[in-house]
């Protein structure tokens, strides 16, 4: 407490057992934030408020907001941001890209193998189980080849830093992540409401990633085609994440369309336009396999495009990410990555796993149950934070709920120690101050054709309430912009 | 570009553009009711009556007292009527969304922020005394619209659809509007010596369709049932007639089909007969038997929508 | 010597109120394999739609059907001939060591390269407590106690249509023991797979010539992979080996991976369908 003589931080209380991005153990403000801390304390927090509710309404304007379902009516709500935002320096920063690449790179050629000669359950390294009983894996895909041989060209991998100050992965997401367009928005709504701190920083612009994106899809064009013609489909504006679909449908200036835009003819998939159908090559997906085609999945999808999975057999388009790569999204497969990227890659992994315990496991079962309360359970096929507890939050009556659930289906969880987040000046509304606040940051890697791209910033995501680790957009979770910089 | 999006852009033009003549025509009929010259059109109920008749939702009972207060929250604010001004707003704000990669950022907010002016606005203050702050600010916020759809569209087959749907929206609105107001002037002729041809009507009618000035200067004469007519309906430099919205609908189709062959099944071929039909009318002519051409006007118009959808926004 | 075969396969779809759209999807068309020669395919619908020649995910010959005008009322017709091998089911080399087969079962790479039809799906996994239905004895070949628990299945299950739909699981099949074909070859399976046989669900026409069971429909069997023989398939509806009367259109884990006919039909309001299978033999 003692080096803080900040207005605008003069109530900022420290926690000296949880590590603070900006603050050094003994209250030193750390280097990289010394210019920013100095410029924003020029500020007293009565600016600070009104900046932060010009920032809302801009968000507002904009319209950059996602639909809550009430009983009655549905309301729509920004995604929280702060406007005091995470530094990144570039050492720091070039460790969780390679690490986000090397470990985008490995889930891309495990998923090739399971899908075609499965060497790595051969070689005894991961389980049969881990593809047999997974509901993500898909049969349908065995020994098919993705145009480009890739799976997951789009990958969000959380990362944290723990208390020993080293990044550790959270999860891989890579069916759809999603975030990226906040990332975009947190910048441009940081640069209206503080223009002048970014004269005094050199950092990585992040509006590049559309290109990118739209680069690295169509280096994985279908065999035969000239120049591709891609979209993004998405499930329609009713989904919270559509204003990213039609962003990045715009910044990438193709289609944003829905399934029934859409049609599949001789194994070839069109969209009807108003001047008659047009051939559509690459098929950025915004929708979740099972829902993809209903004469093959699920029938009673209407979102979906009859037909299209044939014509991605035969080749004729590409989709992203490819269908079945849920699977390697799976906790369970999240324990096995150190093996998975040395099998592949032969390398150490970069970035490093968070130990994880399988209830499948007899002996780590009996571990987990034993001690519940020092670790963190998960499903192993929810995202967004769904179905997570926490051990040391439960009551007595709730761990014996979770301990039934575990024993009933034993595959269906796993359990981590309880990370500590780092945690980050958040201001909050209610006490109009600067609090801690844990983070973490999602990354996001896009792999095409002998190249890869990783965005120089990603979102750091803030848990609001006070002592939470679950930082998701759906449990009540903000975000931040993230600056990484060029120098230090 | 695809058909449905399209078809949202269509309907997206046609919403902002129905709002504004919605809300322009509370506006001017309220207040010039005010001080009216003769006691009908002074009446309260008179001037409820007819918003009502425009809106396409008349009351059929002739003894019925309307609450002033019900009848505009219900044209104005109500979630409920299917064409409330706030309704209209929000159906172009959706159209908006799902056609939000091809609008420019700016057009998008300026939306966005009309939908939220709407939806915060104080329902109560509104119906108290905020007719006249309310109608105004929607109709100065359609006019930004038009400027950014103007000003910030690549002017390409998206803007022509926008455009296609204004235009049609216009022309189908002014016809409305005469439509009540030539009502309202039959209603209100009689007693005070007050002629049908010479109605304090007609310049009502031409304030709805802010066109009052434009016509003073052209014909400058006080406003009769033939002049008005024939400059809302047939001029063609006014741009609010029906003549201009049909010019500018021939115009845009023109940009979506480009085809310079016969084919008298194609809806410009539609738009370009239905155009010529009145260019070379007179007003004579329509004035006669003006319920009929009314009548015509709005089947012609709802037969080229149909066409358009066939053509371009089936999917 | 060769058989013949024509098989006719028809369904009408008669809607109360007009549809507007619908996707259909036929598995119906024989696959060529060893012992059978597809030979020629007629398939029309009575709107003239365009019928789209295609595979499913597994690879497997398709006809998908999308009429792109209102409609009340279609039916679809189908003809195939076929030439199948008369096959002797029993002429193979069976190992004279079986021990070595049933550590065959239990090595990592066989269960890696069978993993599909080892798996449990909805329809053919076992009720709790039931595993000791068959057992299989150890000191018998494979092919022994799969013919034993073909003619274990067919004393088990009653044969009788309409107590059993396409949505029935195992376990109301086995308390109620009624089923059709459908349901011997999950039960079939199920038990195969619990023993680490890798067992398939084969979908296709059965020629009725001989009195089986099969009813005027599609006709539904298992195929099991025996270590150093192959897949070899067997009927538990009739207690038969697959054989020349058996004609193939696809397999997969269960029913769901084989349906003959998947609809998306947008339309409010009843439905009817009525649908017949004939096939037809001329020996050659």
């Amino acid at each position: 407490m003692t080096n803080i003589e900040n207005k605008i931080f003069s109530a900022y209380q420290r926690d000296s057992a949880l590590y603070d991005e900006i603050f050094d153990e003994d209250g030193t403000i750390k280097q990289v934030y010394q210019k920013l801390f100095n410029l924003y304390g020029e500020h007293t927090i009565e600016d600070y408020v009104k900046l932060n509710s010009k920032a809302k309404s801009s968000f507002f304007n904009q319209g950059i907001t996602f639909q809550v379902y009430g009983d009655k009516e549905t309301k729509e709500k920004i995604f929280p941001f702060d406007l005091f935002p995470r530094i990144i320096d570039p050492e720091e920063w070039e460790v969780i890209e390679k690490g986000s690449i090397q470990r985008s790179k490995a889930l891309n050629l495990f998923l090739w193998d399971i899908y075609h000669d499965k060497n790595i359950i051969r070689d005894g390294i991961v389980p049969m189980d881990l593809i047999s009983s997974s509901v993500n894996y898909l049969d349908q895909m065995n020994g098919i080849d993705p145009p480009g041989g890739i799976y997951n060209h789009i990958s969000g991998i959380d990362v944290i830093k723990h208390k020993d100050g080293k990044y550790y992965v959270l999860e891989d997401n890579i069916r759809c992540p999603s975030g990226v367009s906040y990332v975009i928005c947190n910048r441009t709504a940081l640069k209206r409401a503080l223009f002048g701190v970014f004269n005094h920083y050199q950092t990585y612009s992040v509006t590049n990633y559309a290109e990118n994106l739209l680069d690295l899809l169509e280096s994985v064009k279908p065999k035969g085609v000239d120049i591709p013609n891609c979209v993004v489909i998405t499930p329609g504006m009713y989904n919270s994440a559509f204003y990213e679909h039609s962003y990045l449908a715009k910044t990438m200036g193709v289609e944003l369309v829905e399934g029934r835009d859409l049609f599949v003819e001789n194994d070839f998939v069109y969209m009807k336009t108003i001047k008659g159908p047009e051939k559509v090559d690459i098929i950025y997906r915004r929708i979740d396999d099972q829902f993809l085609d209903p004469l093959e999945f699920k029938s009673d999808s209407a979102i979906g495009v009859p037909g299209l999975f044939a014509a991605y057999k035969k080749g004729n388009v590409t989709l992203a990410n490819a269908p079945g790569t849920g699977v390697a999204d799976d906790k369970a497969v999240y324990t096995y990555m150190p093996q998975i990227i040395k099998y592949y890659l032969g390398e150490e992994p970069i970035l490093n796993n968070v130990h994880t315990y399988h209830c499948s496991r007899p002996d780590e079962l009996k571990y987990v149950l034993e001690h519940i309360h020092e670790l963190v359970i998960k499903p192993v096929d929810e995202a967004g934070g769904y179905g997570i507890s926490i051990g040391n939050r439960l009551t007595k009556s709730e761990i014996e709920l979770v301990k039934a659930q575990i024993k009933a289906s034993p595959r269906k969880y796993v359990a981590q120690p309880i990370m500590s987040l780092s945690v980050h000046p958040t201001y909050i509304d209610e006490t109009e101050e600067f609090e801690q606040r844990h983070v973490d940051l999602r990354t996001f890697t896009v792999l095409g054709k002998d190249k890869e791209f990783v965005l120089k910033g990603g979102l750091t995501r803030v848990a609001l309430k006070k002592g939470n680790l679950i930082v998701n957009s759906s449990q009540g979770g903000g975000s931040k912009d993230t600056w990484v910089l060029k120098n230090k | 570009m695809l058909a449905r999006v399209a078809n949202n852009l269509f309907w997206m033009g046609r919403y902002i553009e129905r709002s504004e003549h919605i809300a322009r025509y509370l506006n001017v009929n309220y207040f010039s009711s005010l001080d009216a010259p003769n006691q009908l059109s002074q009446s309260r109920q008179f001037v409820l009556r007819s918003m009502c008749f425009m809106v396409g939702d008349p009351e059929l009972d002739d003894d019925k007292i309307l609450l002033e207060e019900n009848v505009l929250y219900k044209i104005g604010v109500d979630h409920n009527t299917p064409y409330s001004i706030i309704n209209n707003v929000k159906l172009a704000r959706e159209n908006a969304n799902s056609a939000r990669d091809l609008i420019s950022t700016e057009l998008y907010e300026a939306i966005n922020k009309f939908y939220h002016f709407i939806l915060n606005y104080d329902s109560t203050v509104f119906v108290k005394n905020g007719l006249h702050d309310f109608t105004l600010n929607i109709t100065e916020m359609t006019d930004i619209l038009r400027g950014k759809i103007r000003g910030t569209l690549l002017h390409d087959p998206v803007y022509a659809i926008i455009m296609l749907g204004i235009n049609m929206e216009r022309a189908t609105q002014i016809i409305r509007i005469i439509n009540a107001k030539y009502n309202d002037a039959l209603n209100s002729q009689g007693s005070y010596g007050d002629k049908f041809s010479k109605s304090f009507e007609w310049t009502t009618l031409l304030k709805c369709a802010e066109s009052y000035d434009m016509m003073r200067r052209y014909y400058k004469k006080t406003p009769t049932s033939v002049s008005t007519l024939e400059f809302l309906i047939l001029n063609p430099n006014c741009p609010r007639s029906i003549m201009n919205s049909l010019n500018q609908v021939y115009r845009h189709i023109k940009v979506l089909d480009s085809t310079t062959n016969y084919n008298k099944n194609s809806t410009a071929f539609l738009i370009g007969k239905v155009r010529s039909e009145i260019q070379f009318k007179h007003i004579e002519e329509i004035e006669c038997n003006i319920q009929t051409f009314i009548e015509n006007i709005l089947q012609n118009l709802s037969e080229i929508s149909l066409k358009m959808e066939n053509e371009f926004f089936n999917y | 010597m060769s058989l013949e075969y024509t098989i006719t396969y028809s369904t009408k779809n008669t809607y109360e109120n007009i549809v507007h759209s619908a996707h259909w999807q036929f598995l119906i068309i024989p696959e060529t394999n060893e012992t059978q020669d597809f030979v020629t395919t007629n398939f029309s619908n009575s709107l003239a739609a365009i019928n789209e020649f295609s595979i499913n995910g597994y690879g497997f010959n398709t006809i998908r059907v999308n009429p792109r005008k209102a409609f009340q009322e279609i039916t679809f017709t189908a003809e195939f001939k076929v030439v199948k091998k008369e096959i002797n089911p029993f002429k193979f080399n069976l190992s004279d060591n079986s021990k070595l087969d049933y550590q065959e079962l239990d090595s990592l790479n066989f269960k890696v390269d069978f993993e599909q039809y080892l798996k449990n799906t909805p329809f053919t996994t076992l009720p709790d407590g039931t595993n000791g239905l068959f057992q299989l004895d150890y000191s018998k070949s494979i092919f022994e106690n799969l013919t034993n628990l073909n003619q274990w299945t067919y004393n088990h299950i009653y044969f009788k249509v309409d107590v059993t739909n396409v949505h029935t699981i195992l376990e109301d099949i086995i308390t109620k023991r009624h089923g059709v074909c459908q349901d011997f070859a999950h039960l079939f399976c199920a038990i195969a797979r619990a023993y680490q046989i890798p067992a398939r669900y084969v979908s296709g026409y059965l020629h009725q010539g001989n009195g089986y069971f099969g009813d005027s429909q599609m006709h539904a069997w298992v195929e099991t992979y025996i270590p150093n023989v192959g897949w070899v398939g067997f009927d538990p509806t009739n207690n038969i080996l697959v054989a020349a009367d058996h004609i193939k259109v696809c397999h997969g884990k269960d029913y769901q991976d084989c349906a003959p006919l998947k609809g998306i039909v947008y339309s409010e309001g009843q439905n009817e369908t009525q649908y017949s299978v004939q096939v037809i033999s001329q020996q050659q």
